[in-house]
């Protein structure tokens, strides 16, 4: 099956939804590519509340924030290609060919004068955290547990450690105790945890679920199925064995972050930005290959799912100005200063409103966001708190950056201190 | 003005993913101060969670369909933290059958909230799968896989 369209979206997330909407209403022609049989992503699997409070100034389920978005989607006459798997993104004739598998409708091949990525990201697993010790049946991703309990209907075991503090694994920590399940312990590298106060409060403290911050586990043991975990403190930056503590379980959640998915990018010849994995975007949103747009997980991992439907709506609403043909501006590089891990988008256009997205590689109190141009302070901003697993999300004002002059590249640098 | 304060308390907000630090001053009155909130749900949740702490209860219940084995489910009010566990055992031994839509109330009154459908069951997306609306433009391959 062929089809043309001025922009075909890749993911049926909250990303690629709230994209391709706001293409639409700018009267582009969209498709959305959706490799699971339903829209919504990962927000299905989100049962619990807490979405939407910046969006619609509600607190919503996953599934109820997913259906704000599907509706208008299918209202609005976005062709939806479900169950189909994007193979690759190329060029053709000045144009992007993007090949999908369905399983319904064999080979779709869609030809696009855009493409938006909205893959989203995956799980970190036990590879990427190198955890020692045997290979039993029972270890899982925090989210792919979720997934099981939440939309199969069945439960990974009866007694699980989590291993990170992440969000995912303290809503996974809580949920598994409400569906009668044991958590004896949530174990945590760093000092501090890595999801918010709040879901500390909600998910461990409600149920007394014990906590272990700057402990690792140092071994998996069982041999069919998980038997225990070997759980250590750390001293200067290694395993304190002689203090070292053994925890009954059956199953071991992971919870140790999530990498934006971009084999397909990176397939398309898409540049990709080492200190968020995602790809590097101008500030239009589109990445280095023209044409190419990427908007929410894909991009970064946000923590909240307001900024990817706000970030997905600015990428879908540049994409409509560049299909309209829209003279594009100069741009200024925006780079990561002191005490800050990454900026998104990686350049900003001065005549426009610009908003990024920072992530700090540290927790202070009464911080000071700084943002200059050489020597020019263009914002500042007293913080009463940062923290690595909390994304700031800074506006720049139109004609705040001064224009640059004769010719000389400027950078822009976003610091806290 | 109420005299010296009769107890304190810490807590933190959990009313939206802020997580303000509150502190709970109750007065020998029997008066309840809140300090620490940025927003007036802040004073709300403190008052409450040092009188009676409620939570928003999300669950899945099973449904007689293979295809979408649980349907998602709210509470559309927080519920008295102690009653948490009777919903649970109430909402796991049901079984719904589909349609089910968004909003539908499966339980029209416990302790004083109610209980209703998160998602539109099975989802009104699935039917069009590039096949309804739009013609295709192109001829259509046969795909041999």
């Amino acid at each position: 099956m062929r089809r043309s369209v001025d922009a075909a979206v890749v993911g049926g997330g909250s990303a690629g939804l709230a994209a391709a909407l706001a293409m639409r209403e700018a009267g582009l022609s969209v498709a959305i590519i959706e490799r699971d049989p339903f829209l919504g992503g990962i927000l299905l699997q989100c049962i619990h509340s807490g979405f939407g409070l910046h969006e619609f100034r509600e607190d919503l389920t996953g599934p109820e924030y997913a259906e704000r978005f599907v509706r208008p989607v299918m209202a609005a006459g976005i062709e939806v290609f479900l169950d189909a798997t994007v193979m690759e993104i190329t060029e053709e004739q000045g144009r992007k060919a993007v090949t999908a598998f369905s399983r319904k409708l064999g080979i779709v091949r869609l030809s696009a004068r855009a493409v938006v990525l909205a893959m989203g990201c995956r799980e970190r697993n036990r590879g990427n955290v190198a955890i020692a010790g045997t290979r039993p049946a029972g270890v899982f991703t925090a989210g792919l547990a979720q997934r099981l309990v939440n939309i199969e209907g069945c439960i990974p075991g009866r007694r699980a450690v989590i291993v990170g503090s992440g969000d995912i694994g303290l809503i996974m920590a809580r949920r598994l105790t409400l569906v009668g399940c044991q958590v004896p312990a949530v174990v945590e590298i760093q000092p501090y945890p890595s999801g918010s106060v709040r879901n500390i409060v909600q998910c461990l403290n409600d149920f007394s679920i014990p906590l272990h911050l700057g402990h690792v586990v140092t071994r998996i043991e069982g041999k069919d199925r998980v038997e225990a975990v070997v759980v250590a403190p750390l001293e200067n930056g290694l395993p304190a064995n002689a203090k070292a503590f053994r925890v009954a379980c059956d199953t071991v959640l992971l919870s140790v972050g999530l990498i934006p998915e971009n084999e397909l990018s990176r397939a398309a010849g898409v540049p990709i930005n080492e200190a968020t994995a995602g790809p590097r975007v101008d500030a239009d949103l589109m990445t280095g290959v023209p044409g190419i747009f990427a908007c929410g997980n894909v991009l970064h991992v946000h923590d909240l799912v307001d900024f990817v439907s706000e970030e997905a709506r600015r990428c879908g609403s540049r994409v409509a100005a560049c299909l309209r043909g829209e003279p594009r501006e100069a741009s200024v590089e925006v780079a990561p200063g002191a005490n800050v891990r990454y900026v998104v988008p990686n350049e900003c256009a001065p005549g426009r409103q610009n908003v990024l997205f920072l992530r700090p590689l540290v927790v202070k109190n009464d911080a000071l966001l700084e943002v200059r141009v050489g020597t020019l302070l263009v914002k500042s901003r007293r913080m009463a708190h940062v923290q690595p697993s909390e994304m700031v999300r800074l506006s720049i004002e139109p004609g705040a950056i001064p224009q640059a002059g004769g010719g000389v590249a400027k950078k822009m640098e976003v610091s806290l201190r | 003005v109420s005299g010296a304060p009769a107890s304190r308390a810490e807590f933190v907000c959990i009313a939206c993913p802020m997580g303000c630090p509150l502190n709970i001053v109750v007065g020998s009155a029997g008066n309840v101060s809140v300090s620490g909130n940025r927003c007036p749900r802040g004073e709300t949740y403190g008052q409450e969670e040092l009188l009676s702490p409620r939570r928003i209860v999300t669950a899945v219940v099973p449904t007689d369909s293979a295809d979408f084995p649980c349907a998602p489910v709210r509470t559309d009010v927080p519920l008295a933290r102690a009653l948490v566990p009777e919903l649970l055992r109430d909402l796991c031994g049901r079984t719904v059958s589909l349609p089910v839509r968004v909003g539908q109330v499966l339980v029209q009154d416990f302790h004083g909230t109610r209980v209703m459908f998160t998602r539109t069951l099975p989802p009104d997306d699935v039917s069009p799968v590039g096949e309804a609306g739009s013609e295709p433009e192109g001829q259509d391959e046969v795909a041999l896989l």
